[in-house]
């Protein structure tokens, strides 16, 4: 099991001159812990407009400075949005390589195709077609890559034979990742040979049956990029301290906070009917499972939060449905004092974390046979 | 936290109605054909427009909603509301600033038994071969046209309506009190058309609308849908946030 920390950056009103800076000073600090206490990546969302909710449109930045700060943790596009009107393709090969380089060959490179009216009206990108672009970028972006020059001709997009430099430093590339949170999504995952990127708070038997189909699928699949990634991430909060009850309480403001903003977001679906965008699909939906009925800590299940001993018998459970990697929101809305975040992710560490780790670490990913290997990840 | 109207409810009572108990039977609209078009709206006035309960829609959004019901319970009516995109605590919703419909028992039974705030006017729902019209007509004077371009079936697709936060004066139990009666009908659609949506006039006063200013077109779809007005079991103090200031009223 690995252990990620992902950010949506949220920042609450009123926003003074100082709020945002002091948002994103705080995120790096807990990076930096992080990399320190021996978390394996650290996640950035790729959001647009969404007030208060994410303050994180420019993830390449963030976790270029996320990079520099640490040593040995991974960063991950969490994912970049795959629509042409918000991302050129190009620019997201040139930018995903220098990240990678810069960090040492640490990149996870999540895709996906934004779930929100907010942004695909801002940027006037049409809800029918985020999927088949983003379908034909994680297709080119791997050519991109690994290809001496490349020429496209597509759907979305064309160019004449160029070089698109730099080339990451992880060869053939890195992990390539796509968000799920569309039911089906998982199998689109598979089908590709990407890793599951999950961003919902789904319960234990729905997870465990789209991991077991996401398995089955992968198995088989024709990778878009040089290697199948088959891993499995999900999303969940943290929040732990000695006393359950406490941490129970804090974790729960948290998750209700963080759901009380997604719910503010105007969904794709909401404003403009597509198959594209199907029922039930929605992201803060099926967020709200994450204040759903709960254990008897008073905890929905799940979740990770309450004392460390709740929460590695959480974790087990998510371990033994086949979950590779849980990757936790920390704040809201800076709900939670710093402090308590930092203090938080020790405990964890010095608490649960040993629990899971010390077996064997997979690699990200191992590339099928014939492939040129890769370089080995700085671990 | 998130945003929350700042409205003042107070001037809207005159038009609101009285709801002689909260007791209402569920009612099946058969075949009913829906338009909704739905714009982005400048967020100069998006607080200004609703009440203090609700939180408004990142970016500011309103509908135009035309049901044109052809038989039911209430005879034949046509019935058009302007709403304004919100939330109410966790939940999308709509809060309507004024509704038109063209039949008196329908209207009536609409104002008693579910709050909608109903003005008589003609309210027309035409279809020609590139289009679907909707257009209101209030003391002689043309006050909405919209309209749906290059109507286009679509398969595999709900379309989400939310739940109306109509303002009643309510009276049960607890004497009369000032409320926002949520109505979240269930919709059977037999069939879903979407097309460019286009605003062709609206006059904001007609509406109680002054600030809603459309800017940017977003969608329109038209449905034939059975549509399940249902029983009431949420209202909501709307002057309290509607996650404290909610009150269950039935099972």
């Amino acid at each position: 099991m690995k252990f990620g920390i992902f950010y949506e950056i949220s920042v609450p009103r009123p926003w003074g001159p100082e709020t945002e800076k002091t948002v994103y000073d705080r995120c790096l600090e807990q990076v930096k812990l992080a990399d320190e206490l021996g978390f394996d990546t650290v996640w950035a969302v790729e959001h647009h407009f969404l007030e208060e909710y994410s303050h994180c449109s420019a993830p390449e930045l963030f976790l270029t400075a996320c990079a520099m700060v640490t040593k040995r943790i991974r960063v991950g596009h969490g994912i970049v949005v795959c629509v042409p009107q918000f991302n050129h393709p190009i620019r997201i090969a040139e930018r995903a390589a220098v990240l990678d380089i810069l960090s040492g060959g640490r990149l996870e490179f999540g895709t996906g195709r934004s779930a929100t009216w907010t942004e695909l009206g801002g940027f006037q990108a049409n809800p029918d077609e985020t999927k088949k672009t983003w379908d034909e970028f994680v297709r080119v972006i791997p050519k991109m890559w690994t290809r001496e020059r490349f020429a496209y001709q597509g759907r979305a997009f064309a160019m004449p034979e160029r070089a698109v430099l730099p080339k990451p430093y992880q060869k053939p590339h890195p992990p390539m990742w796509v968000a799920v949170t569309s039911p089906g999504t998982e199998l689109d995952a598979a089908e590709r040979g990407l890793g599951s990127l999950g961003l919902t708070f789904a319960g234990f038997a729905e997870q465990e049956q789209k991991i077991a189909e996401y398995r089955r699928r992968i198995r088989v699949c024709e990778p878009v990029g040089e290697f199948v990634n088959e891993q499995v991430a999900t999303v969940n909060f943290l929040f732990c301290h000695e006393d359950l009850a406490y941490g129970v309480a804090t974790g729960r403001r948290l998750a209700n906070t963080f759901n009380y903003l997604a719910a503010q977001l105007l969904t794709a679906r909401e404003a403009y009917p597509t198959p594209a965008y199907p029922l039930p699909g929605l992201l803060p939906q099926l967020r709200q499972e994450a204040v759903g009925p709960g254990d008897p800590s008073g905890a929905p299940e799940g979740l990770c939060i309450g004392d460390p001993r709740r929460i590695t018998e959480v974790i087990k459970r998510w371990e033994a449905i086949g979950v590779d990697q849980i990757n936790f929101l920390l704040n809201a809305l800076e709900t939670v004092p710093q402090e308590e975040v930092l203090n938080s992710l020790r405990l964890f560490a010095r608490e649960v974390m040993p629990a899971f780790k010390g077996r064997e670490r997979l690699p990200a990913a191992a590339p099928p046979e014939g492939t040129p290997a890769r370089t080995p990840m700085p671990v | 936290m998130p945003l929350f109207g700042v409205r003042d409810v107070t001037p809207l009572l005159a038009d609101a109605p009285l709801m002689e108990g909260l007791d209402t039977a569920p009612e099946t609209l058969p075949g009913v054909e829906v338009l909704q078009v739905l714009f982005e709206i400048s967020s100069a006035a998006m607080l200004d427009l609703l009440p203090r309960a609700l939180s408004p829609t990142i970016p500011p959004t309103v509908t135009f909603v035309f049901w044109r019901c052809r038989e039911g319970p209430f005879g034949p009516f046509s019935l058009a509301q302007v709403r304004v995109g919100c939330r109410a605590g966790v939940r999308p919703r709509g809060f309507p600033l004024r509704a038109y419909c063209d039949a008196e028992p329908a209207a009536t039974a609409l104002a008693a038994r579910w709050g909608f705030a109903c003005r008589p006017g003609a309210v027309r729902l035409r279809r020609f071969y590139d289009r679907i019209v909707g257009t209101v007509e209030a003391n002689g004077r043309p006050v909405l046209q919209v309209s749906l371009l290059d109507p286009q079936i679509i398969v595999g697709v709900e379309v989400q309506y939310t739940a109306n936060m109509n303002l009643a004066r309510v009276r049960d139990g607890q004497g009369e009190r000032v409320r926002l009666v949520q109505v979240d009908p269930e919709y059977t659609l037999r069939r879903v058309d979407r097309g460019r949506p286009q605003l062709d006039l609206f006059v904001p006063e007609a509406w109680r609308a002054e600030g809603v200013e459309p800017v940017y077109p977003v969608s329109a779809s038209i449905t034939l849908a059975d549509i399940t007005l249902p029983r009431i079991r949420y209202i909501v103090d709307p002057d309290v946030p509607a996650l404290q200031g909610t009150e269950k009223v039935a099972p």
